[in-house]
């Protein structure tokens, strides 16, 4: 089963960066991705989380995640096309042949690009965030959030998040077959399928409910909450986050001229 | 080091006390066991134990609870609690919180407050103690329920309190996994821990047992050394319990060809092969038990039988159809496949209607007359109308049994129902397939308990990585 946005314990690039410039990575460039609306740049910052990933041999993990792009893709376009027409109309998305509603929904140009643009923005925001999941230990993640002063409480909420997303999956997968053995029926049209997903839905609630209460008082008898902690094998900058800084600095600086000199 | 003077409590919200009057006294270097019955109140003891009840729970509280000498309202937080006493619950999934087997332990040695080396140095001697060497940089979804419990028991190890309270520690594992627990425990005992343990599985245990306490309702029935609690037959019917009543079937079963017939039959998932070669008959009205060590195969064989898996090669027949040209719902008809946790499949909001759920699906005439059939079979009667999760573990799995019973197939394969139950509720279920066979039911069980395998099934089949090895009542 693939286990999305869980940590990789291996050793190599990006496994060895320090959690604050693999923090500051996300932020550079999930400013750049909001702020850049010009296609051809996009796509060269796709090509560069792809070309970090694969020096951080993650490239595998990264291309995991296509499917979801995919699907969040279509749904961006389609929205931005029926939502936002502007410019030239080259297609409708309801052929003209078709009587009465037939040329409803125009394909312009104008709702095509931004679709494509927000296509892009996300396909960078998920391969910057998942890089940065896929190599930090949450572990280290909780004490460089500590530094800055984000209380433990939220640290924690937030890995614990993201470490029970597989465990959901199984235990939705082990409900589902539960259910099929008593003859389950998915159910069909709109108000059947809902109806459909109580039985899949309530148990997994359910579990979760008490299974947050053993966690809950796990994290506070282990004294995770006290916040008094030694660090082992801490964090220290070396060259390589140097390195990465400069670049980040040296792109950064480059995109704020770009963008300067576009708005004279 | 833990006292419980006249403790006594209610939750919030009810009526009947979850503990009356409880005393104990465990002293340094001890161990105590605490067994009883599924709702007796054992958990809620070990949250009074540790001092969780005191500061996490509302509800109505009598007595006094001291850790290490000192009342535990006086402690001024948990955090402060669990530098003295740790514990350990039944549950092994949520108790691993980061992602690695080392990451896990390391996280809680450096709330100690001690100087880098001697982490690193109680790091590796936790690790050799609980056996944890070859799996340290495993994530939690790449562990078994007994290596994650490991994991839990290392954690609070790493806190290096004197005192561990461990809520049935055992009751997800298989023998295997619930003999390493044992022999960390009397380890931890030698270098002097005190253990407050729950457990069913009293002679896994045995050896470091000092004092046996039974629990029943709330209150304590019985405590002393185990060899003088255990002359009182009751209690050992409890912690051993008796099949000497359990009759094997009287009437062979009919002669008239198997109802399922498995014939070369292979599953892989992906590049791991998980069943080979697979050859097998059963006949209506058998009682079978599959045994085999956790991974051997014995679940993914029984969910071949309605299709919830495909063979990769080989054929499944049941009752004369190929399973291959039948859809799950179809087969739902033939055979009943009750899962191992029964909080798998509770989601009405009463017991009859959790069983009317899968009567419904298949359409069967005359609900009513096979719900309540279901619910007296079961023993369930008085509580048709209850929230299904209300119930004890015992009474869960009964339910279990109902919802499938009542869907009346001829075929019934429970996977692991005696889990995390006492010596008498295990009868009951025994009892109850027992009579289900005598009606003419197939029954298939896998089980880890090879005494409940050889003293109820008519044929024993032991698997090992995929491959059935023997098989006493091979046609």
């Amino acid at each position: 089963m693939a286990e999305i946005l869980q940590y990789v314990h291996m050793d190599a690039f990006l496994h060895r960066l320090h959690p604050y410039t693999k923090i500051l990575f996300i932020i550079v460039v999930s400013v750049m991705a909001i702020v850049a609306t010009d296609i051809p740049f996009l796509i060269l910052m796709v090509i560069a989380m792809l070309a970090f990933a694969a020096y951080g041999r993650l490239l595998g993990e990264s291309l995991r995640q296509l499917k979801l792009i995919l699907v969040m893709s279509v749904i961006f376009i389609l929205i931005t096309v029926i939502t936002m027409p502007n410019g030239e109309t080259i297609a409708y998305l309801i052929p003209q042949g078709i009587p009465v509603i037939g040329g409803l929904v125009p394909i312009t140009t104008g709702g095509l690009m931004i679709g494509v643009v927000l296509m892009l923005r996300f396909m960078i925001l998920i391969f910057a965030f998942q890089l940065f999941l896929v190599s930090t230990q949450p572990r280290d993640i909780v004490h460089a959030m500590e530094k800055i002063r984000i209380p433990t409480d939220y640290i924690l909420m937030f890995i614990i998040a993201l470490r029970f997303i597989p465990t959901l999956q199984i235990e939705g997968q082990r409900i589902h077959e539960a259910q099929l053995a008593r003859g389950f029926n998915p159910g069909t049209g709109f108000i059947g399928k809902i109806r459909s997903v109580a039985p899949i839905v309530i148990p997994l609630v359910s579990n979760a409910l008490v299974r947050s209460n053993v966690l809950g008082l796990t994290i506070d008898m282990r004294g995770y909450r006290t916040g008094r902690r030694t660090h082992v094998h801490e964090r220290v900058f070396a060259g390589r986050d140097y390195a990465v800084i400069t670049i980040l600095a040296v792109a950064g600086a480059g995109f704020i001229a770009l963008f300067l000199a576009q708005m004279v | 080091m833990i006292e419980l003077t006249n403790v006594s409590y209610t939750y919030p919200r009810t009526v009947h006390p979850a503990l009356h009057r409880i005393s104990l006294s465990l002293e340094k270097g001890r161990c105590i066991m605490v067994t009883g019955p599924s709702g007796a109140g054992k958990t809620s003891l070990c949250l009074a134990a540790t001092g969780i009840l005191h500061h996490e729970y509302g509800g109505r509280k009598e007595g006094t609870v001291t850790v290490d000498h000192r009342n535990v309202e006086e402690y001024p937080t948990l955090s402060d609690l669990a530098q003295n006493v740790g514990i350990v619950f039944d549950d092994p999934e949520a108790q691993m919180i980061f992602t690695t087997v080392e990451e896990e332990i390391l996280s809680a040695l450096e709330h100690r407050g001690l100087p880098v080396p001697i982490i690193e140095e109680r790091l590796e001697g936790i690790i050799r103690t609980t056996y944890l060497e070859k799996i340290r940089d495993r994530s939690p979804h790449h562990l078994s329920g007994g290596q994650k419990q490991r994991v839990a028991l290392a954690a609070t190890l790493a806190l290096g309190n004197e005192i561990l309270v461990l809520d049935e520690p055992t009751s997800e594992l298989d023998e295997h996994a619930t003999n390493r627990i044992a022999e960390i425990l009397s380890d931890l005992k030698r270098q002097g821990k005190t253990i407050l343990l729950v457990e069913h599985k009293y002679h896994h245990f045995r050896e470091i047992v000092d004092t046996l306490v039974v629990l029943e309702n709330g209150e304590i029935t019985a405590s002393g050394a185990p060899g003088q609690v255990l002359e009182d037959p009751r209690v050992r019917g409890m912690l051993y319990p008796d099949f000497s009543s359990v009759q094997k079937a009287v009437r062979q079963p009919a002669g008239d060809g198997p109802a399922i017939e498995v014939r070369g039959l292979t599953h892989s998932y992906g590049e791991v092969t998980a069943l080979s070669g697979i050859d097998l008959a059963i006949r209506r009205g058998e009682f079978v038990a599959i045994v085999g060590e956790n991974g051997s195969g014995k679940t993914t064989l029984v969910k071949h039988f309605n299709r919830l898996l495909s063979p990769t090669s080989g054929d499944v027949v049941v009752n004369g159809k190929n399973t291959k040209a039948c859809s799950i719902a179809e087969l739902a008809r033939d055979v009943g496949l009750v899962f191992q946790n029964p909080d798998h499949m509770f989601f009405a909001d009463t017991v009859r209607d959790e069983i009317a759920y899968g009567v419904q699906n298949l359409g069967i005439a005359d609900a009513g007359t096979a719900i309540d059939a279901a619910l007296r079979d079961a023993g369930l009667e008085g509580s048709a109308d209850l929230y299904p999760r209300w119930l004890s573990r015992g009474e869960r799995q009964r339910l279990a049994i109902a919802c499938v019973v009542a869907m009346q197939p001829g075929i019934i394969v429970l996977d692991e129902p005696t889990t995390g139950l006492d010596g008498y509720e295990t009868l009951e279920v025994i009892g109850l397939l027992k009579n289900l066979q005598q009606k003419g039911h197939m029954i298939v069980i896998i089980t880890h308990n090879r005494e409940i395998a050889s003293r109820c099934a008519d044929r024993v089949i032991s698997m090992e990585s995929g491959r059935i090895v023997s098989d006493t009542g091979g046609a």
